[in-house]
C-alpha cells in the first residue's frame, strides 16, 4: 500500500458529502445565532437546497467517472454502486424535509434547528456507508446514521411515547452495534486488514487453513448485527415501538433511507467480503461457500421476516405499527435477491428500493396528515377518507396496492423481479413463502382501503393537505403508477448508468 | 515472561465478557445497568481487536486504531443514551425498563 499525499487526491468527486457536511455545520451555526422566536422553516428550505445541490453533483459524478475512484486505500470510494444509493438517500431525505416542513408547524418538536441538521448528519452517515470499502469508515458511517436517528426519534421531548421509543432504539441499536463489531473483530483477526477487497482474498485463505468456524461465527454475528438496520428477524423487535413513537416524517426516513443504507452495508459486508470463500474439501473444483451454505442462513432470515412481519401486521390496529411490521416483511422480500444471486441482482435491489421509497413516503405522507387531523393513529382514522378527500384516498390506495404487490404499480414489478430470480434458482420453498405471505398481506392492506371507502367517518369536513405533503403524495403516486406501467425504463436506466462493477455472472454455479 | 498468555485465552475472555454483557442487557431492570452491559459488550470487542493486533494471523497496528474508533463511538452512544434516559425520567419518574410499556403490543 503506497502512501499518497493527502493533497494529491482529487477531492472534487467527494463534493456531495462535503456539501451535506457543510450545510449541516452551517445550519447548526445559523440555528445558534437565530433569535429564539424566529421561524425555523428557513432552515428546512436551506437543508433542502443542500440536498438538491448534492444530488446535482452526484449526477455529474456519474457522468464524468468511468472508473471508480478510491481515496486512502478505499477508505472512501466513489463508484456506481455508491452513487446509485446516494441518489436514493438524497431523494428520500428531500421527501422527508418536505414532509417535515408541514409537520413541524404544529410545534410538537421544540428543537427544529436540531431536527434539520441531525437529518443531514444522518444522511451523511448513510452516504458514507454506501461509498466505502473499509470496515473502519463503514462502521463510523453506520454509527453516524444511528446516533442521528436515535436523537431524531426522541425529539418530541415532552411526549412519553417518543422518549420510550428512542430509549428502546438506543438499547437495541447498542446491542446490534456490539454484534456487528464483534463480527468485524473476528474478520479483522483472520485477515489483519480492514480493507474489504483484501479481506475477500485473505478470508478464503483463512477458511481453507482451518479457521472455518471463526469465519462462520463472524458471519453469524454480522447477520444479527446488520439485521438491526434493515429490521429483519433476529433484530426486528424495536421497529414497531420506534415507528409508533417517532415523529411521522422520521418514521418515513427510518423505513426507507435508513433501511436502504442497511442494505448497502449488507451488500458490502456480507456479499463482497464472503463471496470469495471456496470450500477446499470439494473435489469438483470447489464450491462457493456463500452460495452453498451461508445463503441458506440468509434465506431462513428472509423467510422468517416475511412470515413474522406479515402475520403480526394482521393484528395491529395502530397504523404506524402496522407499517412497521409491513416494513419487516418488505425487508424479508429484499433479502431474497441476496440469496438467489443472478446477474440482474443490482437492478432488482435498486428497483425494489426505489419503488419502496416511493410507496413508503407516499403512504407515510397520507398517514401523517390523516392521523394528525384525527388526533389518533388508529386505523379508524381513515374511515370515510374518500368522501373527505378523494385525492388522498386514491393516492393511498395506489401506495397500498403497490406495497401489496398488485399489478400496474411499481411495487408489483419490484416483487416480480425478485420472485423471478428465486424461481430461476429453483428455490421453490422461498418463492412459495413469498407468494403465501404476500397473499396474507393483502388482508391488512385492504383493511385500510375498506376503511377509506366503505366505512362512514366521524366527520364529512374536507381534509386540507399542507403543500409539502401534497407535493410528496402527488409525485410519489405519479411515479408509482408510471413505473408500474413502464418498469423497463427504470431497469434500463439503472443498467445503462450504473455498472455495479461486480461481475455476478461468473459467480453463478455452472449449468444454471 | 513468566506467564505466556496465548491468543485463545484472550478470545475466550472476550467471548465471556460479551456473553455477560448480552445477558445483562437482556435481563436487567435498571436502564443504567442495561447501558453498562452494552459497554461490556463493546469492550469485549476491544479486547478481541487488541489481541488480534498482536497475535492475529496477520498482526498489524490497524486493530489498535480500530479500538480507538470503537471507544469514541461507544462514548458517544452512551452519552446519547443517558440524555434520552434523562428526558424519559422527567416524563415518567422511572428508570426501570419493565415499566417502559406504554405502547401497546
Amino acid at each position: 500500500m503506497d502512501v499518497k499525499d493527502i493533497f494529491s487526491y482529487d477531492w472534487s468527486y467527494l463534493l456531495p458529502e462535503f456539501i451535506i457536511l457543510g450545510f449541516a455545520t452551517l445550519l447548526s451555526l445559523i440555528d445558534l445565532f437565530m433569535g429564539k422566536r424566529a421561524n425555523r422553516a428557513v432552515l428546512g428550505w436551506l437543508a433542502l437546497l443542500g440536498v438538491v445541490l448534492a444530488g446535482g453533483f452526484v449526477i455529474s459524478n456519474m457522468q464524468e467517472l468511468d472508473e471508480p475512484i478510491s481515496y486512502m486505500a478505499d477508505m472512501l470510494r466513489v463508484d456506481d454502486f455508491g452513487n446509485a444509493f446516494k441518489l436514493l438517500f438524497l431523494g428520500g431525505v428531500a421527501f422527508t424535509l418536505l414532509l417535515s416542513l408541514s409537520y413541524l408547524k404544529s410545534g410538537e418538536v421544540r428543537h427544529q434547528g436540531e431536527y434539520y441538521y441531525l437529518l443531514l448528519t444522518g444522511l451523511l452517515g448513510a452516504m458514507v456507508m454506501a461509498s466505502s470499502a473499509d470496515l473502519l469508515t463503514l462502521f463510523v458511517g453506520l454509527e453516524l446514521l444511528s446516533l442521528s436517528s436515535y436523537v431524531l426519534v426522541g425529539l418530541r421531548k415532552k411526549v412519553l411515547a417518543s422518549n420510550e421509543a428512542s430509549f428502546k432504539y438506543v438499547v437495541s441499536g447498542g446491542i446490534a452495534t456490539a454484534f456487528t463489531l464483534f463480527g468485524m473483530s473476528y474478520i479483522y483477526g483472520l485477515t489483519g486488514t480492514t480493507n474489504l477487497y483484501e479481506i475477500t482474498q485473505r478470508l478464503s485463505e483463512a477458511y481453507a487453513s482451518g479457521f472455518g468456524f471463526l469465519v462462520l461465527l463472524a458471519f453469524a454475528c454480522l447477520v444479527v448485527g446488520l439485521g438491526f438496520k434493515i429490521s429483519t428477524v433476529p433484530n426486528h423487535m424495536w421497529a414497531p415501538d420506534v415507528y409508533q413513537g417517532a415523529p411521522t416524517p422520521v418514521t418515513a426516513f427510518l423505513t426507507t433511507v435508513s433501511k436502504a443504507a442497511g442494505f448497502a452495508l449488507v451488500f458490502r459486508l456480507l456479499l463482497v467480503a464472503f463471496i470469495g470463500l471456496f470450500n477446499p474439501d470439494q473435489v469438483s473444483g470447489g464450491g462457493r461457500v456463500f452460495l452453498e451454505e451461508l445463503s441458506v442462513y440468509l434465506s431462513i432470515v428472509a423467510a422468517l421476516s416475511m412470515i413474522i412481519g406479515n402475520t403480526m401486521a394482521l393484528r395491529q390496529t395502530n397504523v404506524k405499527r402496522m407499517m412497521a411490521y409491513s416494513g419487516i416483511a418488505q425487508a424479508g422480500y429484499l433479502l431474497v435477491p441476496f440469496v438467489t444471486l443472478t446477474s440482474l441482482f443490482f437492478e432488482q435491489v435498486m428497483f425494489y428500493l426505489f419503488a419502496y421509497l416511493l410507496m413508503g413516503f407516499g403512504a407515510f405522507a397520507v398517514i401523517m396528515v390523516v392521523t394528525r387531523e384525527q388526533q389518533t393513529e388508529d386505523l379508524k382514522a381513515f374511515a370515510g377518507l374518500y368522501h373527505r378527500s378523494p385525492f388522498a384516498a386514491v393516492a393511498m390506495s395506489i401506495f397500498l396496492l403497490s406495497l401489496a404487490g398488485i399489478p400496474v404499480t411499481a411495487g408489483f414489478f419490484g416483487k416480480f423481479y425478485i420472485f423471478w430470480s428465486a424461481i430461476w434458482h429453483e428455490n421453490y420453498w422461498l418463492s412459495a413463502i413469498m407468494i403465501a405471505t404476500s397473499v396474507v398481506s393483502y388482508y391488512y392492506y385492504f383493511g385500510i382501503i375498506r376503511q377509506m371507502y366503505m366505512r362512514p367517518g366521524s366527520t364529512e369536513a374536507r381534509l386540507v393537505f399542507p403543500t409539502g405533503a401534497a407535493a410528496v403524495v402527488a409525485v410519489t403516486a405519479g411515479l408509482t403508477v408510471l413505473f408500474g406501467i413502464v418498469p423497463g425504463a427504470a431497469i434500463d436506466y439503472i443498467h445503462a448508468n450504473f455498472n455495479s462493477g461486480f461481475d455476478f455472472g461468473s459467480m453463478l454455479t455452472p449449468g444454471r | 515472561m513468566i506467564f505466556d498468555v496465548s491468543l485463545p485465552l484472550y478470545l475466550l475472555i472476550a467471548l465471556i465478557l460479551f456473553c455477560v454483557g448480552l445477558y445483562g442487557a437482556l435481563t436487567k431492570r435498571n436502564a443504567i445497568v442495561v447501558l453498562l452491559s452494552i459497554e461490556l459488550m463493546l469492550n469485549a470487542v476491544n479486547i478481541n481487536l487488541v489481541a488480534f493486533a498482536k497475535y492475529g494471523l496477520y498482526a498489524s497496528l490497524t486493530g489498535q486504531v480500530f479500538t480507538l474508533f470503537t471507544m469514541t463511538v461507544a462514548a458517544a452512544e452512551v452519552a446519547v443514551g443517558i440524555a434520552i434516559l434523562i428526558s424519559l425520567y422527567r416524563n415518567r419518574d422511572t428508570v426501570n425498563v419493565d415499566e417502559m410499556d406504554t405502547m401497546k403490543r
